[in-house]
């Protein structure tokens, strides 16, 4: 008969190799990068973009917050057509029960705009 | 031949839909409408709608729990979507603590939210979400149901973290919690990959009876550990715990108490799920790892918590310590499933009473003091001596001691680690005594730093505390006193739990 406490570390060996696996692929990845790649280094190759316009100001520089919103709204939408166009090809056969589902659905994404649009977010000021 | 037949040819077999038992899913489309219904009542309101919403949703909550009731008192198991969603008696009992929990939450938010610039519509909306996906989980009984309701609890919660959107700790809060949870949700995702790949199947009863049946193999090693693993971070187990004080000091605290208790209690109910429906065949591999879990939570977060001087970063390391608790009946939970899966709920059911009782104390008394430290809670009881009481109940009743109910939650994992009756079990009931011991320490050091020590800025003025912050210290003060007076309320209840299916589990042929 095995020894129990050997046959639980060897299930836990398990884990550990997986993990010692997971660790030295991102080393040789790393590694080999290192190895091969030409190392000059240049002043030039430290600006943010090296063949680009020259970076001018501070880092920490803020966007508008505005083109985030739109980007959020624009999924609302672009989620919807995901579930509707399949929905669509197979309208006659869900009959009632799939309009019905198809409604609340629409129902609580409108309400997402109706929302956003309450709050002000659909003008630009 | 028209285009319409042509099309309907095209698109296969008959649809027919699903039958559903509208009884069962109640609580959740209540909760789901309530929450539509806050959005809608927010966008057409705006302003003049703020008053309104700390009540939408208090009631939406009671509301939901009316179902809940009348399919308790029914009684009768409903399976619903092939066996991926089950409501019986555990899952009805656990759906009343979220509901419930939410309601104490949405009391102690009323003021809070609405005193501080804040967004109130959107905060209760995604409160009330985040307990959908909750009670989602209470009944989930298939991987894949169980990682649509995490998401649904999990990613308004990373939201609500960061609430204080001018506060840079918000920020740093919900940002450590997002990471946080995104990496775990990752690693569970996975190894619930794995769990599929080798059964063929994403119900956790087909998945139970073959982990019984095939013994150990490498891949179930990694899936097992890889989700539970994952839920280790959700109920803040050590050395996964790492981003609970920083998330809960920086988080609105009505947050933090949602946090600390209703969403470490869903991971809880998941890892449930899974272990007890599922990964119980697979014995020798979950008893060591939660074991170890179970002891490090413990040890770790009680020996951190005497060294704390924040009261949340406190309640924090206290968190992960109970979790320790909590893990503890799962460290036997093949040896005598039955005895550690009822002592697992009772003490959630009891955590969640005592630990919301705590932070609404701490809420009412920051509302004088505007300080997290515990020296700044030093004389309490000169002015306000029925909140100094208060808090001395959830502080004893969380250190365990009786008649509170805080006793008969240890009561409980301490018989039932003692009851399995094997060697790990009764070092596991030492490690819990011993950790008692070292708990009532810190415990005790904030009642007596509120009863004894002098106030430190000679400030006397009574606390003013809102009739709904009142209300939810009187309802979880009501309900510690009442668990731990009256054990055998919850013991009937979870001993009506139908688990006749663990036998099969763990001890297969």
């Amino acid at each position: 008969m095995p020894n129990p406490l050997n046959e639980l570390l060897r299930q836990y060996l398990t884990v550990a190799i997986f993990a010692g696996l997971g660790l030295a692929m991102v080393g040789a990845m790393l590694g080999v990068g290192w190895l091969l790649r030409p190392d000059r280094p240049e002043p030039q190759k430290y600006i943010n973009y090296e063949s680009g316009v020259d970076p001018l100001g501070v880092m920490w520089s803020q966007s508008q917050i505005r083109y985030y919103v739109f980007a959020l709204l624009f999924v609302l939408f672009d989620v919807e057509a995901v579930f509707i166009f399949p929905w669509a090809t197979r309208l006659e056969a869900y009959g009632a029960f799939g309009l019905i589902e198809m409604a609340v659905f629409i129902f609580i994404l409108a309400l997402g705009l109706v929302y956003a649009w309450r709050k002000g977010v659909l003008r630009w000021v | 031949m028209t285009v319409l037949s042509v099309l309907a040819q095209l698109s296969g077999p008959p649809f027919e839909s699903l039958p559903i038992d509208w009884h069962a899913l109640a609580p959740e489309v209540v909760l789901l409408s309530v929450a539509v219904l806050i959005t809608l009542v927010d966008s057409i309101g705006l302003e003049r709608a703020r008053p309104l919403m700390p009540g939408l949703a208090g009631l939406g909550l009671l509301g939901a729990l009316i179902p809940v009731i009348t399919l308790a008192v029914e009684g009768s198991d409903r399976v619903l979507f092939g066996g991926a969603y089950v409501v019986d008696d555990l899952s009805l009992l656990l759906k009343a603590v979220f509901l419930l929990s939410g309601y104490v939450i949405v009391l102690l938010s009323t003021n809070y939210i609405a005193e501080g610039d804040y967004w109130e519509g959107e905060y209760y909306n995604l409160l009330l979400f985040s307990l959908l996906g909750m009670v989602v989980m209470a009944s989930a009984r298939d991987l894949i149901t169980i990682f649509v309701a995490l998401e649904l609890l999990s990613i308004p919660a990373y939201m609500l973290a960061a609430w204080r959107k001018g506060d840079r700790r918000s920020n740093e809060a919900g940002m450590k919690y997002l990471l946080m949870g995104v990496f775990a949700s990752a690693v569970m995702l996975y190894g619930m990959s794995l769990v599929y790949g080798v059964t063929g199947t994403t119900l956790l009863e087909p998945i139970g009876l073959i982990f019984a049946e095939v013994g150990t193999a490498s891949v179930i090693t990694l899936g097992v550990i890889f989700v539970i693993i994952g839920f280790s971070f959700k109920v803040s187990a050590v050395p996964f715990h790492t981003w609970a004080p920083d998330t809960y000091e920086g988080a609105p605290t009505p947050v933090a108490a949602f946090l600390a208790v209703a969403s470490k209690i869903a991971g809880f109910v998941a890892l449930i799920s899974l272990i007890y429906f599922g990964f119980l065949g697979q014995s020798d591999l979950i008893e060591p790892l939660l074991f170890i879990l179970a002891t490090l939570s413990m040890f770790v977060g009680n020996l951190i918590a005497l060294r704390q001087t924040n009261i949340i970063r406190m309640l924090a390391y206290s968190g992960v310590a109970q979790a320790g608790f909590m893990l503890a009946p799962f460290a036997v939970a093949a040896s005598d499933p039955e005895t550690s899966l009822k002592a697992v709920v009772t003490y959630l059911v009891i955590y969640a009473a005592m630990n919301l009782g705590a932070f609404a104390v701490v809420i009412a008394l920051a509302r004088k003091t505007r300080s997290g430290e515990i020296s700044s809670f030093g004389g309490a009881f000169q002015y306000a001596p029925a909140l100094t009481v208060a808090m001395s109940v959830f502080l004893f009743s969380l250190a365990g001691i009786p008649p509170l109910g805080g006793w008969f939650a240890k009561f409980s994992v301490f018989a039932a680690v003692v009851n399995a009756g094997t060697t790990a079990g009764y070092v596991m009931a030492v490690i819990v005594a011993v950790n008692s011991v070292i708990a009532l320490y810190y415990y005790a050091q904030v009642a007596k730093t509120m009863w004894m020590d002098p106030v430190p800025d000679g400030d006397m003025t009574p606390v003013g505390v809102p009739p709904s912050l009142g209300w939810a210290i009187v309802l979880t003060a009501a309900l510690t006193l009442l668990f731990g007076v009256l054990p055998g309320l919850l013991g009937d209840v979870t001993d009506s739990f139908d688990l006749g299916h663990l036998e099969l589990l763990a001890f297969p042929g």
